[in-house]
């Protein structure tokens, strides 16, 4: 337990020290700064616009941090060989991949949670600019959205594990996590246009098979999309969040267990 | 130092070039956007997944991009063709497929579509699409009564929308009088009835409660009046002289009395009428 825990801190401190995460920090800023300016540009729903934009910025700046960031301080121990310093201490391999896992999930928290509350801000300023009479909006469902991204980046995080303990160079790590994350976002929206049929498309069983499987495979993030939810004030039953939250969970479970058996079979060069 | 003129010429040489050519390639951008016209738009189901997370800023983007075009058009005082109608309803309709709650693309849509362009069946779309999500918002239905009511003269679809908008609405007395009254000149003086009982029910307030109830009476009175005027037709196989004819024949005993103040009578297109007019 200590051991993971010290390699976490270890994590969550160089990645926290990278420079990129300032650069990231200030597109984050200047995203809010233009949303204040460009919800000017609608007419009665501009709360709404808001609020898609500054979550949007929040989750998208979670996103490029943990692919910049947190995929390159898995790959900096095997490139720079610092890793035979921690398998000769007394910790197990296991120990060090979740440390790391938790280290990704520290900083994603960090960045969720100081991009989530000044994310508030241009929701409050457009707020305060104009309110029709018949938007709804409620700061609960906004910050359970934020906490929502905070779920799906710790999600991501699991991914970048797993591929980080299965592939040798980083740069294929970041690649093939960037394709899951993209799968993973449209699963849901490919199955139910298969399942719709409204677009009079012959789909061949094959190709519904494999959708079903990649709907298994990869994790369903829009589960965890609550954007549109928060921009409309819209309420969320409590089964949902259980049943996401252990969705969550599992999933992550799964993947970084995959990981460790990879990662304690695995040899350095 | 001859390095460094050289550069410095050959800088300043390149900015200079880089403006002239700017501003040469925003003209040809121009003459290639005029030619251009509108865009296709995207096919839902196509966006709904390539836009991944973002969805809500899609259907931002793609609504803002029709205004402006419908903006520009207005400001140049140029005429919008049908074509490019269909394009912006494409794009509203798009739009709020994106994000089946917002409310801009549905407003905007069904206004232009059906004052500008006269296209009340695109604009009626829109709206249809948006009282199914936007379930509490008393405005739409309102807008989608009003376009039945104005556009297409169908009073019965008018009544059935502003009863919607009435049950939507939390406070104000005025829709509902509204629909009540379409849906008396409707002839649909039963719905007109049972739509004032459900709203009476719900209101609180004494002042508005008996405004509704003095309209609900003589509602009932006019609808007990269209019932015996049927009987009689339907016993003598011809059209009633007069409302005193029912009592005569002991169709009904007495003929009920206008809360308002006016009498009753029947009108030359059969329907019954009070002189009060309901005011």
């Amino acid at each position: 337990m200590i051991a993971i825990w010290s390699v976490a801190s270890i994590t969550f401190k160089e990645g926290i020290k990278n420079r990129v995460i300032f650069g990231i920090f200030i597109i984050a800023l200047l995203l809010f700064a233009a949303t204040t300016v460009v919800t000017t540009l609608f007419m009665r729903d501009i709360v709404k616009v808001a609020v898609d934009l500054s979550l949007s910025t929040v989750s998208f700046s979670g996103l490029l941090t943990l692919l910049f960031v947190g995929v390159n301080l898995f790959g900096k121990d095997l490139d720079k060989r610092t890793i035979y310093m921690v398998i000769s201490r007394p910790i197990s391999r296991s120990e060090y991949l979740i440390g790391k896992f938790f280290g990704l999930v520290m900083l994603s928290l960090t960045v969720v949670v100081f991009l989530g509350i000044l994310s508030a801000l241009p929701v409050i300023i457009s707020k305060n600019f104009y309110y029709y009479s018949e938007a709804r909006f409620n700061w609960l469902i906004f910050f359970l959205a934020v906490v929502y991204i905070f779920v799906k980046l710790a999600v991501v995080s699991s991914v970048i594990t797993l591929f980080a303990s299965l592939t040798s160079n980083s740069f294929i790590a970041l690649v093939l996590s960037l394709v899951t994350y993209i799968i993973g976002q449209s699963t849901e929206s490919v199955r139910l246009l298969l399942a719709s049929q409204v677009e009079k498309i012959e789909v061949s069983p094959v190709v519904s098979y494999m959708v079903d499987a990649a709907y298994y495979i990869f994790p369903n993030f829009s589960a965890f999309d609550l954007k549109t939810q928060a921009a409309h004030g819209l309420s969320i039953s409590p089964s949902y969040i259980l049943w996401t939250g252990l969705y969550a969970v599992f999933y992550i479970t799964v993947a970084v267990a995959i990981g460790t058996l990879a990662f304690r079979r695995r040899e350095f060069p | 130092m001859r390095s460094l003129v050289i550069s410095i010429l050959l800088i300043s040489f390149a900015v200079i070039g880089n403006v002239f050519a700017l501003n040469a390639v925003s003209l040809e951008r121009e003459k290639l956007r005029k030619e251009e016209g509108i865009s296709l738009v995207m096919p839902s189901a196509v966006a709904r997944i390539a836009a991944l997370e973002f969805k809500g800023i899609f259907a931002d983007i793609i609504f803002s991009r029709a205004m402006t075009y419908y903006g520009g058009k207005l400001i140049r005082k140029e005429e919008m063709t049908g074509e490019e109608w269909d394009w912006i309803y494409k794009n509203m309709a798009l739009a709020t497929d994106l994000d089946n709650y917002f409310l801009d693309p549905y407003y905007f849509g069904a206004m232009n579509l059906s004052w500008g362009a006269n296209k009340v069946k695109e604009a009626n779309a829109l709206l249809e699409k948006a009282v199914k999500y936007r379930d509490w918002d008393w405005t739409i239905p309102f807008y989608l009564g009003f376009n039945h009511f104005y556009f297409l003269q169908d009073n019965e679809k008018a009544s059935f929308y502003l009863m919607e908008s009435a049950k939507r609405e939390i406070s104000g007395s005025l829709i509902a009088t509204l629909a009540a009254r379409l849906a008396y000149q409707g002839r649909r003086t039963e719905n007109a009835v049972i739509f004032l009982e459900e709203i009476l029910k719900k209101t609180d307030d004494n002042t508005i409660r008996n405004s509704y109830e003095m309209r609900l009476n003589t509602l009932k009175g006019i609808f007990f009046l269209e019932k015996a005027v049927a009987v009689y037709q339907d016993r003598f196989k011809k059209q009633t002289e007069g409302l005193d004819e029912l009592v005569a024949k002991g169709i009904i005993t007495a003929i009920p009395k206008d809360p308002y103040g006016g009498k009753f009578y029947i009108d030359k297109d059969g329907s019954i009428k009070t002189t009060s007019e309901m005011r």
